[in-house]
């Protein structure tokens, strides 16, 4: 083996993963070459140093409190969905492709009229009364995580309870959760360029109270199917 | 030369006295135990941090974010935590994986955000331009690219096998390999300035 050949083997000779027989030529080539002799002290300086790196680190006392706030907030979302009437249960498919679609409808409607108007759409996103939406940016952040949060819990909830819906359903909803994703990335990067704008933190708490509520009454159909 | 410790070595075994007596911590956890919760972290969150922080390129609020994101969802998924390898094992895969698709979340919003002209916003790019003239082995794996910080994090720190590696970055194992030889050269360059 010639010299460059052996240089691209130094790190696997270095770590053991070089198999005896190539390793045998590789270690003469190295008794001999100045140059490849230091590269493999260097390597095993490299590997010593990271094998003394301390194994455990203490994080900062608040992570726990931080994540058990979290899971207490998971079980509370959870509690909030209960299983459906057994009423449901035979429309439950059926249901789910109007409840899909008629939010994607509005989604759609919020996505391709974005742009210029933002103060003509805001009065029509009447979801929840205006009232209700943060005033500032700052409060807007504090609810942003916990949309961002309930949002996350119920679409595992709903991933680990796909084998009950249809697939069209499945695609339908997907495609939903797409627009209203496209919807929130839209409000978020123009509200980055105008944090102060009132009807942009009105517009994007709107599109998560949606995905909100898109994925909630999915879950709590397929729970009751 | 000694290896490190290798985690993958014995990854379909449970370590011995670390995952003994916390096996039924993580049992309990599983019935919705919150309390025996706390002693899976209390067992594991030194570890997962140590790795959260040197993955994250050494920022502590993001270390400790993503430390928190991952226990958030080892306790969402533990139903799916079967006993089949270590619980650290199966922990650390879920840090790696959280980080990545934190990372393509970030990347993407990242990407509609900010001017591209603004690069100095961007994450990793205040630590990468200060590299101090002599700094320690810690600073020096922070001051990594991202991908070849994971593998060298992840093979020559944790201990992890290439292909495993490979697995977990949706990679080839010689993309995994180019990724340490060069982690390992820069880490030469730098340390010996």
């Amino acid at each position: 083996m010639t010299h460059d050949v052996i240089r691209h083997l130094l790190d696997d000779y270095v770590t053991g993963e070089l198999t005896e027989d190539a390793r045998a030529p590789v270690a003469e080539h190295i008794d001999g070459c100045e140059l490849c002799s230091a590269e493999v002290e260097s390597l095993k300086e490299i590997l010593a140093r990271a094998s003394e790196l301390p194994r455990s680190i203490d994080p900062p006392a608040t992570a726990w409190s931080n994540i058990r706030h979290a899971i207490e907030h998971d079980a509370e979302v959870l509690r909030r969905v209960p299983a459906a009437k057994t009423w449901w249960r035979p429309f439950t498919a059926a249901a789910a492709v109007l409840l899909v679609a008629a939010v994607s409808s509005s989604a759609t409607y919020l996505y391709v009229t974005r742009d210029p108007g933002y103060h003509v759409l805001a009065p029509k996103i009447a979801i929840r009364p205006a009232a209700e939406t943060p005033a500032s940016l700052a409060a807007f952040t504090v609810e942003e995580n916990n949309y961002l949060r309930t949002a996350s819990i119920l679409q595992e909830l709903l991933d680990s309870q796909q084998g009950e819906l249809a697939p069209e359903t499945i695609a339908q909803l997907k495609a939903s959760l797409r627009t209203i994703d496209e919807a929130i990335l839209e409000a978020r990067n123009a509200l980055a360029r105008d944090p102060a704008n009132k009807i942009l933190i009105e517009m994007l708490s709107a599109s998560y109270r949606q995905k909100v509520d898109l994925l909630r009454r999915t879950t709590e159909m397929t729970r009751g199917s | 030369m000694t290896r490190p410790a290798l985690v993958s070595d014995k990854a379909d075994v449970p370590a011995e006295g670390v995952e003994g007596n916390g096996l039924d911590s993580v049992r309990r956890a599983q019935a919705g135990d919150v309390d025996a919760f706390q002693l899976v972290y209390n067992e594991h969150a030194g570890r997962a941090y140590a790795l959260c922080l040197r993955l994250v390129g050494g920022d502590t609020n993001d270390a400790t974010e993503l430390l928190q994101d991952v226990f958030i969802r080892a306790w969402r998924k533990l139903d799916t935590f079967r006993g089949d390898s270590a619980f650290s094992s199966w922990l650390h895969r879920l840090a790696v994986n959280t980080l990545l698709e934190n990372a393509r979340t970030e990347k993407r919003r990242t990407a509609r955000v900010l001017p591209m002209d603004d690069t100095s916003r961007l994450p990793g790019a205040a630590r990468a331009s200060g590299i101090e003239l002599k700094m320690d082995m810690e600073k020096a794996i922070a001051s990594l690219p991202k991908g070849a910080r994971l593998a060298f994090v992840l093979h020559d720190v944790e201990g992890y096998q290439h292909q495993e590696i490979a697995a977990q970055l949706s990679v080839s194992v010689g993309t995994v390999k180019a990724q340490l030889h060069r982690a390992r050269r820069l880490l030469r360059e730098r340390l010996e300035r």
